[in-house]
């Protein structure tokens, strides 16, 4: 997805001279080709991620549309100060492009695992907080949504799913609606696992790629289902819980630090967010819900 | 103490008993300062958001009422409007709201952060070949902030020659996480550094008027409480108190036998 970034970017910077690029000493060696050809735009500021954001707030007070990335739990845990008052308050506004999403880093260990980044950004006033789960949605996203003034967050990782999805900011999408009294919604690269898990299972299945604003409208639709959030992070379950009368539970994280090393799969598998551990999770759903009907 | 300052000094300690707020000390070691920095600085009261203005951050955000006093003195609002200082829908709050006051470049409070936008400002004027100037006036006590180093370090490296960080070393932080020498810290961060009287405006003038080759920063000898003996002899009863109406005639006593 990292790629995908670099490849927008490009094209942005192309007909746009307002963009300027603050990274913490990461994805230098990817974007050679943008600081060889706009060096006044490029800045690797090294490993201060307080000061990126405040960096890019003020590029941004002066006109300029800043891309500050960095790695997700560094820009978003340890600055967020940074990007609640500099940017959201001052309406300094900017893209924050984090990298190492959830467990993307799983090797890396609980300091580099990042899940609640969507949490915490969805809270503050004015922010746009998006998880784009393919490069496709990257692409549009950033394109739609980069030169607006406002603290817009993008999750970027490692690991995109592939599947084609309709694009368009705040709007959630619908993969399965059949009439069935469980919709799964989920967000981000999951996805891929999420939809394999439901495959023949009686359940209308939802998708979001906007985190705020949430697609209420979307969620309301399936008021009279029980809703089941599948995420690997924190923060969709929360922004679909603000819609009022709705049956919903969360199944993803559990609240301890994960430090078994490997790779992203196995502690998906471990924390039964593999495609075995999710369809289990879904069966036992709708057959939950079957007696709640009874 | 100049006149000017004086009686910038006697409206906030009415300012301060009227509403019941105020960093009194912290706000009293930074008149001259500000003073200085508005009557050098290119800007328009009546045209605040001009193109071609200067930019000024008070990164020390609790010296808010210290800001408003200057600003209003040269004319960017009524001085009576400062009569809502901290009042439920006044526009003058205890910390800055850029959004509400003219002149205001950023809203601050917590601290170490108006530097790191000043750095991104004088960023963006140098990608823009724009001659506007940033200045920043920070605190000694917000110098514990980590965010104020770091924000030093990424403006050398970038040889922000359009910033200048002014430093109001009134010994704040002497009772706390001590900062030894300060001016000798900036020189080794490759800073152009000079030290002043925080309370000689006409030094203060002319430093800030000097140009740089590298981020310039102006370490600025100050007083906490300056110009009330009651307030420099007590900075920490007084931090965050305010005067009542006999308190209040006393300060301004004080005041009027300092003034030149």
């Amino acid at each position: 997805m990292r790629k995908q970034f670099k490849e927008t970017v490009m094209d942005l910077a192309r007909h746009d001279d307002k963009i300027v690029l603050v990274f913490g000493d990461i994805s230098v060696y990817l974007f050679q080709d943008f600081s060889a050809q706009y060096p006044g735009r490029f800045y690797n500021m090294g490993i201060c991620e307080n000061t990126l954001v405040s960096v890019g707030a003020g590029l941004s007070s002066q006109g300029l549309f800043p891309f500050v990335h960095t790695i997700t739990p560094f820009v978003t845990e340890r600055s967020y100060e940074q990007i609640k008052l500099d940017m959201c308050y001052n309406r300094f506004g900017g893209n924050i492009i984090s990298c190492g999403a959830s467990f993307d880093y799983a090797w890396d260990g609980a300091t580099h695992h990042a899940y609640t980044d969507l949490s915490l950004l969805r809270l503050l006033p004015g922010a746009e907080v998006i998880q784009p789960g393919s490069r496709k949605e990257l692409d549009a996203l950033l394109r739609s949504q980069y030169n607006n003034g406002k603290m817009t967050y993008f999750r970027l990782s490692d690991y995109p799913h592939t599947i084609d999805t309709p694009v368009e900011f705040g709007k959630g999408v619908i993969l399965k609606n059949n009439n069935a009294s469980v919709t799964v919604m989920t967000a981000g690269p999951l996805l891929g696992n999420v939809l394999e898990a439901c495959k023949g299972l009686n359940v209308n299945l939802v998708y979001f790629h906007t985190i705020k604003p949430i697609d209420k409208e979307m969620i309301r639709k399936f008021r009279n289902t029980d809703i089941l959030v599948i995420h690997d992070a924190f923060g969709l379950y929360e922004a679909i819980c603000e819609v009022p009368n709705i049956s919903v539970s969360y199944y993803g994280l559990p609240d301890e630090f994960i430090s078994c090393y490997g790779k992203l799969d196995q502690i998906r598998k471990h924390i039964g967010l593999d495609v075995d551990g999710i369809r289990g999770k879904v069966k036992g759903q709708i057959s939950a819900s079957a007696k709640n009907k009874r | 103490m100049t006149p000017v300052c004086a009686e910038i000094r006697k409206r906030m300690i009415d300012i301060s008993m009227v509403s019941g707020h105020g960093h009194l000390p912290s706000c009293f070691s930074v008149i001259e300062i500000l003073y200085a920095v508005y009557s050098v600085i290119k800007h328009d009261p009546k045209n605040p958001l001009w193109e071609e203005r200067d930019i000024f951050i008070l990164s020390k955000g609790h010296a808010a009422l210290a800001q408003y006093c200057v600003l209003a003195e040269f004319g960017y609002f009524n001085k009576k409007d400062l009569a809502a200082y901290g009042a439920f829908m006044s526009n003058f709050g205890c910390h800055a709201d850029r959004s509400k006051i003219p002149g205001v470049e950023a809203s601050t409070g917590s601290l170490g952060h108006g530097i790191g936008i000043a750095v991104g400002m004088a960023l963006a004027n140098k990608i823009k070949k724009h001659k506007r100037r940033i200045l920043t006036l920070i605190g000694d006590g917000e110098a514990n902030e980590g965010t104020v180093w770091e924000a030093m370090m990424v403006a050398e490296n970038l040889k922000l020659s359009n910033l200048t960080v002014i430093y109001d070393n009134n010994l704040s932080h002497a009772r706390g996480l001590q900062i030894r020498n300060p001016a000798e810290r900036f020189r080794a961060f490759g800073c152009q550094v000079s030290e002043v009287s925080g309370h000689d405006i006409a030094e203060l003038k002319k430093k800030i008027t000097e140009s740089a080759d590298t981020v310039k920063v102006i370490v600025a000898n100050t007083q906490k409480g300056y110009g009330c003996k009651t307030l420099v002899d007590n900075q920490y009863e007084w931090h965050r108190k305010s005067p009542n109406a006999e308190q209040k005639n006393k300060l301004i006593e004080e005041i009027c036998a300092e003034t030149i």
